[in-house]
């Protein structure tokens, strides 16, 4: 029972269930989990409570038993790179990647910096007074993820983030995503990243946590322990795709 | 009075009235911002004010008014106290659909910034600021257009007021016109009007137009943006300067959390209804007075419900005709949008010497007028401003190429495209006419009466024979009235016309 200190987050015994029409509906079934200083990605059929587990883990939602720990000795700084990027129309994109900080109490100066940097980090330097809407789909998915950044979040989640960008936007996003990560420019511990995608989940994580249809269940834990970098054409790659593919269906 | 005279007092007048006008519009603005928000976010604050709002939309406030006035003057004096009056009188014409709209624009956020909100813990403060306002801007700017002529509209009602037997009068324009007409002073008449022209004029064309185009994208309005844009830039720089102070002093201040005070509310209404209630309950004769003014009211009650129909669907059918034209003409269009400004911003008042030689030989015709106005200009600025931007340039250019057109292009793609806005305006344009029926069906000029009968004229009757209970209890059961119809028939058809027309 003991926790090691080697984990960031611990996902305890999470169940969730809410009222629906009546009935009791059961979305998350006594999910356990650790997550270390690594890339974990959770993957299981559409509908199956993965978002849900994420804003449990994110706090957002209240789960009906078990908990979420962190071990980090203070309030845990969460980034969240939204499913859709959710800008708000009537700021600039600054604005927008600041406005988390500023709810902090970030001075307003330092706000912008640190800003300014991870705008530059995921390559949108320059586009800094630009309203969400003179922007690419790729080019606000990245302000979502500038915005994520900026509060130098200990863990970053992610709900379904490339899941709506064309294949291409995906493929040089999920690289530049790696390559921060990897880099370690951003003091980020863990990322948490939600999909269903096997592919991207086996190339972008160090472990892969796939659930079972409703209610979700933990159904396999595999560690990806593949070179980077990684990419879809090696066979370890293939080998491991077709593994969690296996468990998914 | 010499010209030299004439001109000072004139700009003195103006100057108030547009002070008022103001004065009015800031605390409505206000109002809608603090309600609207609150009533979208806040489910209590919802349930509670949502149908209160309906039921204040809807009924003639002009019957509650004396009660209102008499508050004000016995307790602050006929000075500040008739001021004060008149401002709320105002307030009362243009700040419902100012709430509404916030409101609506609110609620329909996308959930996803929820979402935001809460992972990222945006401080009310912050999310009032950064979310709420911005948000509110396009409704505002929408609905401001049609309470700032709501406002003008009941200038001359706020300047002159009358309680019972005693006057007041605000100085005032709407109050210069009515004394230089009622003096028989040709010049003094036709300045004032020409200055009430002018000053709505401008304040559309430099203010209200350029704002509703800037904040909602609507092309069919006539403006000066450039000279908006030096007001809005100022406008801007200074909010922003605020908006950061304010965040500034929230983040050094310790970041206590105020409890919402809405259990205040709850706990206090009920409270307060029980004690009326008991109250009322002891005095049977009060009941069965109050039913007999139901008889009376029911008797009353089908002939204003076909006339309050009948103009809302002559405004409908006058809307959509227009709407169709400044559709195709997009200049014409702007000259209608333009004109419908200034026409339904001319007082009440100011219609009448026109208006007075065909009172006698066709009273019907100048009742429906009295209606149209109190109601036509809902459907009207719906339709034109937002039923015609609401038009895809998509679904415009997918009928040039399958050549869909005429009659054909009307029913298919030009009225479903508009139906959303000219049922919403169909909505206020009821409220509108209700609150009209008691201007229209009771119209008494000088020694001159004209009864309709109806609704309107009941309530007119029973407020000048000082009649209150009598007033509020006929208030009272149109408010049932209008708040059944509105939840039986308007509340499903738009539900669904909702469902299917979201184009995504």
């Amino acid at each position: 029972m003991s926790s090691s200190k080697n984990y960031v987050v611990e996902v305890v015994g999470v169940s969730k269930s809410y009222i629906s029409g009546g009935r009791e509906v059961e979305v998350l079934k006594d999910i356990s989990f650790e997550v270390g200083r690594e890339f974990v990605s959770i993957i299981g059929p559409s509908g199956c409570g993965k978002s849900t587990l994420l804003r449990i883990i994110a706090g957002v939602e209240k789960p009906s038993g078990g908990r979420v720990v962190f071990n980090l000795n203070r309030k845990p700084i969460i980034g969240f790179v939204f499913q859709f990027p959710t800008l708000l129309p009537w700021m600039t994109v600054l604005d927008n990647v600041i406005l988390p900080l500023i709810a902090t109490g970030v001075e307003k100066s330092r706000a912008i910096e640190k800003a300014r940097m991870t705008l530059k980090v995921v390559g949108l330097g320059g586009f800094e007074d630009f309203y969400p809407s003179e922007l690419s789909g790729g080019m606000k998915q990245r302000v979502n993820i500038a915005r994520a950044l900026a509060i130098e979040p200990d863990v970053l989640l992610m709900d379904e983030p490339f899941s709506h960008l064309d294949p291409l936007t995906a493929e040089s996003l999920r690289s530049e995503v790696l390559d921060i990560w990897l880099s370690s420019i951003l003091p980020v511990k863990s990322i948490i990243m939600v999909t269903h995608n096997v592919e991207e989940a086996v190339i972008m994580s160090d472990k892969v946590i796939i659930l079972s249809p409703r209610p979700a269940r933990v159904l396999k834990i595999v560690d990806v322990n593949i070179p980077r970098p990684r990419s879809r054409k090696m066979p370890e790659v293939q080998e491991m795709v077709d593994k969690v593919y296996e468990y998914v269906s | 009075m010499n010209l030299n005279e004439l001109t000072i007092e004139l700009t003195i007048s103006t100057s108030l009235s547009l002070g008022r006008m103001l004065a009015a519009y800031m605390l409505s603005l206000i109002l809608a911002i603090v309600t609207g928000v609150a009533m979208a976010r806040n489910k209590y604050v919802e349930s509670i004010l949502l149908p209160i709002l309906d039921v204040l939309q809807s009924i003639p406030i002009l019957g509650f008014f004396p009660a209102v006035l008499a508050v004000f003057i016995t307790t602050l004096g006929p000075v500040a106290g008739g001021e004060l009056s008149s401002i709320f009188l105002i307030i009362t014409s243009l700040v419902w659909n100012m709430i509404f709209g916030v409101y609506s624009s609110i609620k329909s956020l996308d959930p996803s910034i929820d979402h935001l909100v809460a992972v990222y813990k945006l401080p009310l403060i912050h999310r009032f600021l950064y979310i709420y306002l911005p948000a509110s801007k396009s409704p505002i700017a929408a609905n401001s257009i049609i309470s700032w002529a709501g406002g003008w509209f009941f200038l001359t009602s706020a300047e002159v007021i009358s309680m019972g037997r005693v006057e007041y009068r605000l100085k005032g324009l709407g109050s210069f016109i009515i004394k230089a007409f009622e003096e028989g002073s040709t010049t003094a008449y036709t300045t004032g009007l020409l200055a009430l022209f002018m000053v709505i004029l401008v304040s559309y064309l430099i203010i209200w137009n350029p704002f509703t185009m800037k904040y909602t994208g609507t092309r069919t309005l006539l403006g000066f943006m450039k000279a908006y844009d030096v007001i809005d830039k100022a406008l801007s720089k200074t909010w922003g300067f605020i908006v950061e102070k304010v965040v500034a002093a929230y983040n050094v201040v310790a970041r206590v959390k105020i409890k919402s005070t809405h259990i205040i509310i709850c706990s206090i209404l009920p409270l307060l209804l029980y004690q009326y209630h008991t109250r009322l309950a002891l005095d049977n004769s009060l009941y069965s007075k109050i039913l007999e003014y139901g008889v009376d009211f029911l008797r009353v009650a089908p002939i204003t419900l076909i006339r309050v129909y009948l103009v809302v669907v002559t405004g409908l059918a006058v809307s959509i005709l227009l709407a169709y034209i400044s559709h195709t003409r997009l200049k014409l269009g702007k000259m209608i949008v333009m004109s419908g400004e200034v026409l339904s911003s001319i007082p009440a008042m100011m219609w009448w010497p026109i208006l007075l030689p065909l009172l006698k030989g066709f009273p019907q015709g100048i009742m429906m007028f009295v209606y149209l106005q109190g109601s036509l200009w809902y459907v009207f600025f719906n339709v034109l401003i937002f039923g015609i931007s609401s038009l895809r340039e998509s679904i415009i250019e997918l009928s040039e190429i399958y050549n869909v057109k005429g009659r054909l292009y009307l029913s298919r793609i030009f009225i479903p495209s508009l139906l959303p806005s000219i049922l919403a305006g169909g909505l206020s344009a009821s409220g509108g006419a209700w609150n009209a029926s008691i201007a229209a069906e009771y119209i008494m000029l000088g020694d001159l009466t004209v009864d309709m009968g109806g609704v309107g004229s009941l309530l007119n009757k029973q407020a000048e024979a000082g009649d209150i209970l009598g007033v509020l209890s006929t208030s009272f059961f149109m408010s049932l009235v209008v708040v059944f119809i509105n939840k039986t028939i308007w509340a499903r058809i738009l539900g669904k016309i909702r469902g299917y027309y979201v184009v995504e």
